[in-house]
């Protein structure tokens, strides 16, 4: 079997998870060498934008009818696709707070003809397309990243966590911010993958990577009332990655 | 007859642009530098959350530059809550921000920028016939990110630079591991500016420049500052940060994006050739020296020597960043806790030099700490106009035009700005509105 067609993509984001691609300095070669990358703008300026692949790996999320296009064509041309990061599973930054008045929203920032933008309500991957695999994280964590790659290159699913990051902060016995400071940490219900890297640098978490499935959130919400953290409180932290259920797009 | 020069989607950059120019005749009659970044109407999301959130929301704007918004946030918003930090935290900051500036003109100047002197389409297609080159180049970046890794605790979004301080300050084992990384450092960067030194020279496109830079005359330094210096053969202007907006009083040119900045009606140009230009006397002995090995000479007329001024900052960097760190391995660092942040309300702006230029933001608190208004100026924004009049002064002085020829140049003029759309995407629309 031939190498695996690839290509790499962004919709509307910051480029973090591509730049994260970039930033494994020390597998970049062995990892270009291993695929056969087709189509990277951010990378390369020939690009076969045509092929069949069977890997799109998909960064950022649709905000805009052209994204919307872009996604569509990528999926059809696609046997598997990847949504890669934050913005891509959840929606990321641009889409807290769906709910407020986007019109109102162009029109405060960009003034009166801020209407005439091609400018649609944040959405993810999978509220658009079919979704294949998801990798969260804003941005991903290069070694998940890598290590999906090498499983998907082996045929194996890769194996991510599906706990929170409450489970990895007590593994590596850090302190927590929650119990014993009072601290807003969004640890107990944020999905997991990430080493509790803010816990272990004394930050709270601000649940960059999304929620967790298997999150305990009852217990979770009895352990912020505990505390006297209000339900608001924590519901704003979360909605600031990924939009709450009760908010439609 | 008519003819039109269009690049799609620019390559080799970050975000999705694209550059389109109308001939009729020999005569320019429109340049686009178009985006196409969708708005995420991040300044209006953040009305009503707490001072405590923003840098964390707002380094998202761009990852590239995610350490430069982040303590551009941070600086903002202490300066609007009228916190101090103390002399380590801005020193520790300022490693940070040369962290991500090492990383950022590495990514461009070897995986963006080379590809295109040596007539390849990528980096991974030049690492085919230029292996040395390549890891060399990749080596430097890792070693931007490993200081963004140590202070920052993360190379994209970083995390641990927080209001009125850090989570937690470097050991002295991860100082001692930069300081390695930063001596091989030394010598990379000397063996880079000799092979950017020995590429084919690109000449096309000459035009007195208008320049603008945060001043730091000891340091050239990124973060530390609150004077803005725009400066054009001879003309000097002192523009405090408070007063930026005087800067970007842009308004469209039919045909053309152009906005009309404050010196003489002619755009500005941001980034590190506008840097040198403006405090070259703060240089290190080694970026000196890599000033003349690359042949620049300041103020430059070529908008390609953006290249060379982000090679010779490559160096001064590393150098800057070596002593720095020997320093706090020497004295030792305080195990200070963050200065405390109480919210209050008042308005501050914070200017600073992200790897491809000023950057702006500014903020407006109420008695809760809650956000009224914020506003963010990055840099590709700044630069827009001057891509545009630089696109169009490539065309006007090609003695041929050949469309092929012409379209290598266009794109290598815009990437030599080193742009970064997805931060450019405010500005833009609103100036589109305009």
């Amino acid at each position: 079997m031939g190498k695996p067609t690839v290509g790499l993509f962004g919709l509307t984001g910051c480029a973090g998870d591509q730049l994260v691609i970039l930033n494994c300095e020390d597998q970049l070669l062995d990892l270009v060498g291993a695929l056969d990358i087709r189509d990277f703008l951010m990378a390369s300026s020939d690009n076969d934008v045509q092929c069949d692949l069977d890997l799109a790996l998909v960064e950022g999320a649709v905000l805009s009818k052209r994204d919307e296009e872009k996604l569509i064509r990528i999926r059809q041309r696609s046997k598997a696709l990847m949504a890669v990061g934050t913005c891509a599973v959840w929606g990321g930054v641009a889409a807290m707070d769906r709910a407020l008045d986007r019109a109102k929203l162009l029109r405060d920032i960009y003034g009166e003809q801020g209407a005439q933008y091609d400018s649609l309500p944040a959405r993810a991957l999978h509220e658009v397309v079919k979704v294949d695999l998801n990798l969260a994280g804003c941005p991903i964590e290069k070694e998940q990243f890598l290590s999906a790659v090498s499983n998907l290159l082996n045929g194996d699913p890769p194996i991510l966590p599906e706990y929170p990051v409450c489970a990895e902060c007590r593994m590596r016995e850090y302190n927590c911010l929650l119990i014993e400071k009072g601290q807003v940490c969004c640890g107990p219900l944020t999905l997991a993958g990430c080493g509790a890297r803010c816990p272990g640098l004394g930050i709270p978490c601000v649940g960059c990577r999304g929620p967790a499935d298997d999150a305990n959130v009852a217990s979770a919400l009895t352990m912020f009332g505990e505390k006297g953290i209000p339900r608001e409180a924590i519901a704003a932290k979360l909605r600031t990655f990924a939009p709450m259920s009760g908010d439609r797009s | 007859m008519t003819t039109k020069i269009q690049v799609e989607h620019l390559a080799r950059v970050e975000g999705h642009g694209g550059i389109t120019v109308e001939l009729d005749g020999s005569a320019v009659t429109a340049v686009r530098f178009d985006i196409f970044e969708g708005a995420r109407l991040l300044e209006g999301l953040v009305r009503g959350r707490s001072y405590e959130d923003i840098s964390q929301i707002l380094s998202r704007i761009c990852a590239i530059c995610s350490v430069a918004h982040s303590l551009t946030s941070l600086k903002a918003t202490e300066a609007a809550l009228e916190v101090k930090v103390s002399p380590q935290t801005d020193l520790l900051r300022d490693l940070l921000y040369r962290g991500e500036s090492i990383q950022s003109h590495a990514l461009h100047l070897f995986c963006l920028a080379l590809p295109d002197y040596l007539n390849y389409p990528s980096v991974t297609a030049l690492a085919g016939d230029h292996l040395d080159a390549v890891t060399l180049g990749l080596r430097m970046k890792k070693l931007g990110n490993s200081i963004q890794e140590t202070l920052g605790g993360r190379a994209v979004h970083p995390v641990n630079a927080v209001l009125g301080g850090f989570g937690k300050l470097p050991s002295t084992d991860q100082l001692i591991a930069l300081r390695e990384g930063l001596l091989q450092g030394m010598v990379d960067t000397e063996t880079a500016i000799e092979l950017l030194a020995s590429l084919p020279a690109a000449d096309f496109c000459h035009s007195e420049t208008v320049f603008a830079a945060l001043r730091s005359p000891g340091q050239h330094g990124y973060y530390l500052g609150d004077e803005i210096i725009v400066r054009s053969n001879g003309l000097r202007r002192s523009v405090p940060a408070a007063e930026y907006r005087s800067l970007t009083n842009e308004r469209a040119v039919p045909g053309s994006h152009a906005k009309h900045s404050a010196l003489n009606g002619r755009p500005l140009m941001v980034g590190a050739l506008a840097r040198l230009s403006i405090n070259r006397e703060g240089l290190s002995a080694g970026a000196a020296a890599a000033l003349e090995r690359l042949g620049l000479t300041l103020p430059s007329d070529n908008p390609m020597d953006n290249n060379k001024a982000q090679a010779v900052e490559l160096v001064h960097d590393v150098e800057r960043a070596l002593a720095t760190v020997e320093r706090l391995l020497e004295e030792g660092l305080n195990e200070e806790r963050c200065v405390p942040v109480p919210p209050r309300a008042g308005t501050g702006t914070a200017a600073t030099e992200a790897p491809r230029g000023l950057l702006i933001h500014s903020y407006t608190y109420d008695d809760a700490g809650r956000i009224v208004a914020a506003d963010v100026i990055t840099p590709t924004a700044l630069n827009a106009a001057s891509i545009e009049d630089h696109l169009r002064r490539t065309v006007e002085q090609s003695p041929d035009q050949d469309v092929a020829a012409l379209t290598k140049k266009l794109e290598m003029i815009a990437r030599a700005y080193d742009p970064c759309i997805s931060c450019s995407v405010h500005l833009l629309q609103r100036h589109h509105a305009a």
